[in-house]
């Protein structure tokens, strides 16, 4: 098979980099609107639902190895501080206790990642972790952190992201010349002339939008189990991308990349936070190494909150201009970040900002802010959802100064080109989102609707709809690889090194190859999830799991399938491609004629298996794939005790193909819910004074309940986009988050007949509004 | 979690008996635990002795209405037996709403009403690492600090609030309890004079004698014609506290109010009972006017911290809400 190396672009969440891609052979031709599809396209349970549901599904906690030590972190309770002394023979000497890793026997631990001791002298945000105690129970090793005495030296410290950015701000750091992200930032995007823009607009609305620090709260924590059996590593990573953790571990440890095995079956959830080993996989992985003996750390759901990452705040402003018409003259948008103090890259608030309206003159403006509080990390589109509520808020308030329908102001500024990139978009479905759900919403008739309100028992209720707008990537990329065997019972075994995070790619990936083999779904076997096969696969966010594997899958089944009938044929001394697999069994193209299963041809091999490999090919150059959508919701605001309950939500998005509407829906629901979780409750919230989160659990953080879930419409466009990829499928991880609480804020403000001021809307910030 | 010795009793005596053994402060009886595990777990209190009390169900889990009307609860019942009982549910239906939207399934499964009435603040700092007054230490830390879900009544130095759903139904309701003491000792108290803001030297929400034990909780037969409504408003539809809720309980003779009761919670350290309110009520016809007067009258002396004025108007509406309710006026 000729080798070739091909140059494409990949875009992710928002930034786009360049790739190299290693080709053998070629994807086969793009899946389009009449493709004849059996099984991709059909609702689909979860080839995995049976473990899930009756607990045989292992998870990183289920991980339960012979002679398994336990470990705990004692962590700092101060906002800034150097550690000075840590004193662990108390801590040492306690029933089942067998070591206490800290900075003064375990300095050496770096996390490749933050390029940091992992340990560090320096200890920026109350959370950060000063000693873990491995122990042969999760109690032992929890009561003997209490046993560990530390001195402090205390720091000087700043929360507050704008104060942090002010000259005389404590050093979050100590050794960093200011509290910006980097010398980079403030970061500045400008096309046109804003200030030109807003002085020849007839109607401006500035608006102050904040947003909270909202948890992931992954059912599942972060955490590991290593084993070192003096040859090899093994780590069962709670993570979205093991070729990144064995990486990172290899590297902290002084291995080579191929002696670390990096595991993970089944995962309770990730939501862009679990990216790498984290810190607790690589303290897992090196005391493992150290002690020789199997280590589990899981973090506590306290850790979890304040070590393990976040959607970072938001502070904006926004300044809109427009003609009478609506026409937008100007759009600005000044951002500043609260990053905490371990903070990496900006977060894409300004995304949206540059595209989803037509306008010559947009200014971003992103400031990225360093604080003593625990880092954040990537969370499910993450700046995009905090963006669009922002931006989409003050096009509302834009189209009440106008007097103008909002959706028609939408309408008026439709971006019918990428701006940025000055090109076309391969489709763009917004319009068809926007005229879908208003019909479903009853958009004509809100204004109508919501005067029948007041209602209830005190006459206090009121209703409101609103919408906001979704523009996400999507169409995945490269590199990417797949291996198809069939086996000589004619069944087939497909081997990728994605992982499936609970999404359903397990079942998906099936779905495509047992559609591209020619058998029935149960005659496929998926497996994932571990680096030992070798078969480099792209971490699990960005939504581009489906989009990147699913094509690569289906090129190995295709040519495993051409291969298979190659065999055949030969068998039957027929011509290959008379010869076609359809459920599993051999018939003859032309007559129809049934020649018995694939199986009973492969049997006659002597265990021969045929192997075929797959891999994702390049993107489509010079045009951009996006996944556009629109939500809109209903809700019931109580004027008399602020709280505001979601009646229902429309979710009209754009994912090209759908391969199977079942884990399709789930992942919209998913999203509405999480969505509305940021909108309507979701807020860490901190002591100033003291720099230390208040609600690091699950109780008082709160987070969507079952009653909460409103009723959730979800339409299924279900159309390939055939610039994507083979599939024409684009992803739906992200998309359906990032309108709704876009859509409920704007809901909300037409209810109680004013704007809203960033989110969460709480009783007492709804009760503030109404004051 | 300090090391501890646990304990059986199957009666109330064997438990005050045991309670002893152990000395003053270093035993406590344990119910359902859904408290006091999580207090033990969080190294806020440290018992060496913990006397179970759950193997004494036969004599202390139950629900028994007297021919009188008097409703007699164990101090074992669960909020789970409340919530599903037939009887209370017909005769007083406050008592069923007050538990339906307490806690979770789960918890309302374990949770026994007497530990209800007992458990402690869910103040952050109190739950948290802070040597916080309540704990005894020498500050508040929530009085300048984060204090959203905090009092906006009592003059205690702690402005925690009482955090029970069933603590103000029960003052609305001049429930009683039986408490058992040492020497086969009984006695018994208000509901209502059963909590007491902390204060320097007593520095926890009811006043229990070392060695005593809740055995029974006694709702009395209320007037005839007598009806409640409890409104509890949280910031999310299940598993939350109260951010404020109001109890209200009214006999009505001819349409004029003839007795009134309102107790509010989620507003102070105990259940806050506004006895102005019932004095203004008493002799009029609850119109929503009256509601709302009544609404006014029982926030005047509201003093809001730093975060909390929501509750002000937040608990003028449930007021509002609550004696319409009561009356037999909603919608
Ligand atoms: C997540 C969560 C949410 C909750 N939400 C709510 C809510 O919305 N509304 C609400 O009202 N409550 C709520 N609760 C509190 C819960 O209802 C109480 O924890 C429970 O009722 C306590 O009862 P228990 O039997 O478990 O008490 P335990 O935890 O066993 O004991 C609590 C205290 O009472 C003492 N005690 C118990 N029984 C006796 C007795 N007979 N005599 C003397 N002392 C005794 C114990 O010594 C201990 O000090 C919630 C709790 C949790 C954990
Ligand atoms: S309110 Fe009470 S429990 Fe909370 S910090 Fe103050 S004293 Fe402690």
């Amino acid at each position: 098979m000729p080798v070739r190396i091909i140059t494409t672009h990949l875009e992710f969440e928002g930034r786009v980099s360049e790739q190299r891609v290693v080709m053998e052979g070629d994807e086969p031709p793009v899946w389009g609107e009449d493709a004849e599809l059996r099984i991709v396209g059909k609702p689909t349970p979860r080839v995995d639902g049976r473990e899930r549901v009756t607990g045989g599904a292992t998870y990183t906690y289920d991980i339960q190895l012979p002679g398994q030590l336990t470990a705990a972190a004692l962590r700092s309770p101060h906002a800034h501080a150097r550690v000075t002394r840590v004193d662990a023979s108390r801590a040492e000497a306690m029933p089942g206790v067998r070591a206490v890793l800290h900075r003064f026997n375990a300095g050496d631990l770096i996390d490749p990642n933050r390029d940091r001791s992992v340990f560090a002298e320096e200890l920026p945000y109350a959370g950060a972790i000063v000693a873990l105690v491995l122990a042969d129970t999760r109690e032992q090793a929890a009561d003997a952190c209490a046993a560990v005495m530390v001195e402090y030296e205390t720091l000087p410290f700043v929360v507050d992201p704008e104060a942090a950015l002010q000259p005389e701000a404590p050093r979050v750091l100590s050794d960093r010349p200011h509290n910006k992200l980097n010398d980079e930032y403030p970061q500045t995007y400008q096309r046109g002339d804003v200030d030109a823009g807003i002085r020849e607009a007839e109607v401006t609305v500035e608006a102050r939008f904040e947003t909270p620090a909202a948890m992931h709260n992954s059912m599942e924590t972060h955490g590991a189990t290593a084993q070192w059996d003096g040859r090899t590593l093994t780590i069962y990573s709670s993570t979205q991308d093991i070729f990144g953790v064995r990486r990172a571990v290899a590297k902290a440890l002084g291995l080579h990349q191929n002696q670390v095995r990096a595991i993970k079956q089944y995962m309770g959830g990730g939501f862009g936070s679990k990216f790498g080993p984290h810190e607790s996989g690589l303290l897992a992985a090196y005391a493992a190494h150290r002690l020789g003996r199997p280590v589990q750390y899981m973090l506590s759901r306290e850790d979890e909150n304040v070590a393990a990452g976040h959607r970072s705040a938001t502070i904006q402003h926004f300044r809109l201009g427009a003609q009478r018409d609506g026409t937008l003259t100007a759009i600005e948008q000044r951002t500043v970040g609260n990053l905490g103090a371990l903070a990496g890259w900006f977060p894409a608030t300004a995304m949206a900002t540059k595209e989803l309206y037509q306008c010559a003159n947009v200014r971003t403006i992103d400031e990225g802010a360093r604080t003593n509080l625990g880092p954040f990390a990537a969370f499910r589109a993450p700046g995009v959802v905090e963006g669009i509520a922002a931006m989409e808020t003050a096009v509302d308030q834009l189209a009440a100064a106008l007097g103008m329908d909002p959706l028609e102001l939408r309408l008026k500024n439709y971006a019918e080109r990428h701006q940025d990139m000055q090109r076309p978009y391969a489709r763009k479905l917004l319009r068809e989102a926007y005229e879908i759900g208003a019909e479903r919403i009853g958009w004509a008739t809100r204004d109508a609707e919501a005067r029948r309100y007041p209602k209830g028992r005190d006459g206090t209720l009121r209703r409101g709809v609103g919408m906001a707008s979704q523009l996400w990537g999507g169409d995945g990329g490269p590199p990417a690889q797949a291996q198809a065997k069939l086996l000589p019972d004619g069944t087939a075994v497909i081997i990728t090194g994605t992982q499936d995070i609970g999404t359903g790619t397990r079942t998906v990936l099936a779905q495509i190859a047992a559609e591209e083999l020619g058998l029935p779904l149960e005659a496929v076997r998926v497996e994932l999830g571990d680096t030992e096969f070798g078969l480099y696969s792209p971490p699990s966010g960005g939504s581009m799991t489906l989009a990147s594997m699913g094509p690569a899958v289906r090129m190995a089944a295709a040519e495993a399938r051409k291969d298979a009938l190659e065999i055949v044929g030969h068998l039957v001394e027929a011509p290959a491609d008379a010869l076609d697999i359809r459920d599993g069994g051999i018939v003859n193209r032309e007559t129809g004629r049934e020649m018995g299963t694939l199986g009973s041809y492969l049997e006659q091999l002597d265990g021969h298996e045929v192997t075929a490999k797959g891999m994702r090919g390049p993107n489509a150059e010079n045009v951009t794939v996006r996944t556009f959508g629109a939500q809109f919701a209903e809700v019931e605001v109580d004027l008399g005790t602020g709280q505001v309950r979601v009646r229902r939500i429309v979710a009209v998005h754009d994912c090209g193909r759908i391969v199977n509407p079942l884990t399709f829906s789930s992942q919209i629901e998913g999203g509405i819910i999480q969505g509305l979780g940021f909108a309507l409750m979701e807020q860490r919230v901190v002591d100033q004074r003291f720099g230390t989160v208040m609600n690091a659990n699950l109780e008082q953080f709160h987070i969507p309940t079952i009653r909460d879930v409103p009723e959730i419409d979800i339409v299924l466009l279900d159309r390939p986009n055939t610039y994507a990829n083979t599939l024409g499928a684009l992803g739906a991880g992200e998309p359906p988050i990032i309108p709704t609480p876009g859509a409920i804020a704007n809901a909300v403000a037409h209810a109680i007949g004013r704007p809203v001021s960033g989110l969460p809307l709480t009783p007492d910030r709804i009760l503030d509004l109404l004051k | 979690m300090q090391p501890f010795d646990h304990v059986s009793a199957t009666s109330a005596a064997a438990a005050v008996e045991l309670l002893q053994q152990g000395g003053p402060s270093g035993a406590r009886v344990i119910a359902g635990g859904t408290d006091l595990i999580s207090l033990m777990r969080d190294r806020i209190q440290s018992p060496r002795l913990l006397v179970n009390i759950l193997p004494a169900a036969a004599a202390l889990r139950y629900l028994r209405f007297e021919a009188d009307g008097a409703l007699r609860v164990g101090a074992l019942a669960t909020l789970a037996d409340i919530e599903r009982d037939p009887h209370i549910a017909a005769r007083l239906p406050i008592l069923t709403q007050a538990v339906r939207d307490a806690a979770t399934p789960q918890l309302r499964a374990m949770a026994t009403a007497a530990g209800n009435l007992m458990q402690r603040p869910r103040c952050w700092y109190y739950r948290g690492e802070f040597p916080c007054w309540l704990k005894g230490g020498d500050e508040c830390f929530a009085r300048d600090g984060e204090n959203k879900y905090h009092a906006i009544f009592g003059a205690s130095p702690c402005v925690a609030v009482h955090p029970s759903d069933l603590a103000p139904v029960l003052v609305a309701l001049d429930a009683e309890l039986t408490i058992a003491g040492p020497g086969g000792s009984a006695r018994t108290l208000p509901v209502e004079r059963f909590f007491a803001p902390p204060t320097d030297d007593e520095r926890i929400e009811y006043r229990l004698q070392p060695g005593e034990v809740v055995s029974e909780i006694r709702v009395p037969a209320q007037p005839a014609g007598a009806r409640g409504a409890y409104v509890k408003v949280m910031d999310r539809q299940a598993w939350a506290f109260a951010l404020v809720s109001v109890a209200a309980q009214l006999s009505e003779r001819d349409g004029v109010v003839e007795r009134a009761r309102l107790a509010l919670g989620g507003v102070a350290n105990v259940p806050w009972r506004v006895a102005a309110v019932e004095d203004l009520l008493t002799g009029q016809r609850l119109t929503p006017a009256l509601a709302a007067q009544a609404a006014e009258r029982a926030l005047e002396n509201a003093h809001p911290l730093t975060h909390n004025g929501y509750k002000v108007p937040m608990a003028r509406a449930a007021i509002r809400r609550a004696l319409l309710a009561a009356a037999g006026q909603e919608e």
